[in-house]
């Protein structure tokens, strides 16, 4: 176990003080270089907090899941050949699959973006 | 520098008063350089721009003498684009290869032109004249000898690119089922050949200069080749290039009716919404591969840039794109 704060905490600290200390003693022209930085931090946070990775999704394809990215692999070579392509429910599922992994991957680096295509 | 320009330019001297990097331009340096000609058709003060490579690029750009080239060729068929003056590639003037044109006054900053409501009014006239300049472009047809270089780049159509997406996709580190499954839609839906036409492979918003609501200069060509008319056109209208406005389909600065009128009008030709729809589905994919390649210019290549290796992550965004154009209502209600 890690010692507390944890490093999700910490950072989300460490972003607030660069934002509300800091930022406002860079000049001007640095701003859009401390906001990089903060967009970084942020994404740091959301994926330490984040333990589920979104390979899980393809236990129900491909059974239970390992550390490797093998599934996902697997999963990019047979659309890559249309694997799913003659069977309609395969093709709706595979496709389901796809969109989860991407909103999932897109909750933690860039929520904004979901936000404006309208996901919550 | 100072003597190469004068040399170029016939002129007495050159002083050289200013020189600073402008921002932008991920691949390229550009360095404002202001400078005083005594002789010559320059006599006076003159403000230009340099034109270089970056530490690292990648690689289907074009050399800065070959983007010289095409600039001229699209300045002399009356497009907005700076007047491109000399080039060279002598290490001991610069370094590296370089050209050097006239500056435009203005800005590219595409989330500030597309989210100043103050340009708003002018934004609709903006995408009509842009329209127009993309049709004057695709007016420059092969063969043309003075672009005999690009010949090499003819072998550009979707099934190469698509291999080329493919053959980058099995190098990286990580897999990509969105875009995987993105270009085998585009594999199973190639459009029948195109009549070629020189395309800028780049045309978006960003890449081109407002100064107040006027259009002063299309940059970066870096990327222009031969290609299908449309290809610019779905580039233009891809979502990457919406900036702060998603909902303005035309580069983020108005619907597709007055791009495409303009394009229509100067061009005479029909727009086929179902090419530029293929074209903006290869946008996505190849943007989200420029987006993996820059992030390797940072973990790779050991060029140190926060918003290089930041780049990487755009990516998802393209493959966000991919389902929504391809799989609309799709099902994602559980997600």
């Amino acid at each position: 176990m890690s010692d507390l704060p944890s490093g999700a905490a910490l950072l989300a600290l460490a972003r607030d003080v660069l934002l509300s200390e800091l930022m406002p003693l860079l000049p001007a022209e640095r701003h859009p270089d401390a906001l990089l930085v903060a967009r970084c931090m942020a994404i740091a946070q959301r994926e330490a907090e984040t333990a589920k990775t979104p390979e899980h999704e393809l236990r129900g394809l491909y059974g239970a899941g390992t550390d490797t990215d093998e599934p996902l692999r697997r999963f990019a070579r047979e659309l890559r050949i249309g694997a799913f392509e003659n069977s309609r429910d395969r093709e709706v599922g595979a496709r389901a699959i796809l969109w989860r992994l991407t909103v999932a991957k897109l909750r933690r680096s860039n929520p904004e973006f979901l936000a404006a295509n309208g996901f919550d | 520098m100072s003597r190469f320009l004068a040399a170029a330019s016939a002129a007495r001297t050159v002083e050289i008063t200013a020189l600073r990097r402008l921002r932008g331009g991920a691949l390229q340096e550009n360095w404002g350089l202001d400078a005083r000609f005594s002789g010559g058709p320059l006599d006076g003060e003159q403000r230009l721009v340099l034109r270089t490579c970056a530490a690292t690029g990648i690689a289907a750009s074009l050399t800065r003498l070959q983007e010289f080239a095409v600039q001229t060729v699209v300045f002399r068929a009356g497009v907005t684009v700076p007047e491109p003056l000399f080039a060279g590639e002598d290490p001991d003037v610069w370094g590296k290869p370089f050209f050097i044109m006239r500056r435009a006054p203005g800005l590219a900053a595409p989330d500030r032109i597309t989210g100043d409501r103050a340009l708003d009014p002018v934004l609709p006239a903006l995408a009509e004249r842009l329209g127009r300049e993309l049709a004057l472009v695709h007016t420059i047809r092969p063969p043309r000898p003075d672009l005999g270089f690009l010949a090499a780049h003819t072998e550009a159509g979707p099934a190469q690119q698509i291999a080329g997406f493919r053959a980058y996709l099995d190098r990286h580190r990580i897999p990509h089922p969105v875009l995987e499954w993105g270009i085998r839609w585009l594999e199973t839906h190639i459009p029948p050949p195109a009549e070629l036409v020189l395309c800028h492979h780049d045309f978006r918003s960003g890449n081109y200069m407002l100064d107040g609501a006027a259009l002063t200069a299309i940059l970066d060509w870096e990327f222009a080749g031969w290609g299908d008319p449309h290809e610019d056109l779905g580039w233009f209208c891809c979502k990457a290039w919406r900036f702060a406005r998603l909902d303005r389909e035309a580069g983020g600065i108005a619907d597709r009716t007055p791009f495409y009128r303009g394009y229509e009008k100067s061009s005479g030709k029909s727009i086929d919404p179902r090419r530029v729809r293929f074209w903006e589905v290869l946008a996505s994919v190849r943007w989200a591969i420029v987006a993996l390649q820059q992030s390797d210019r940072h973990m790779l290549d050991g060029e140190r840039d926060l918003d290089l290796a930041m780049t990487g992550r755009r990516a998802t965004e393209c493959e966000l794109e991919l389902l929504m154009l391809l799989d609309a209502g799709g099902n994602f209600a559980d997600v």
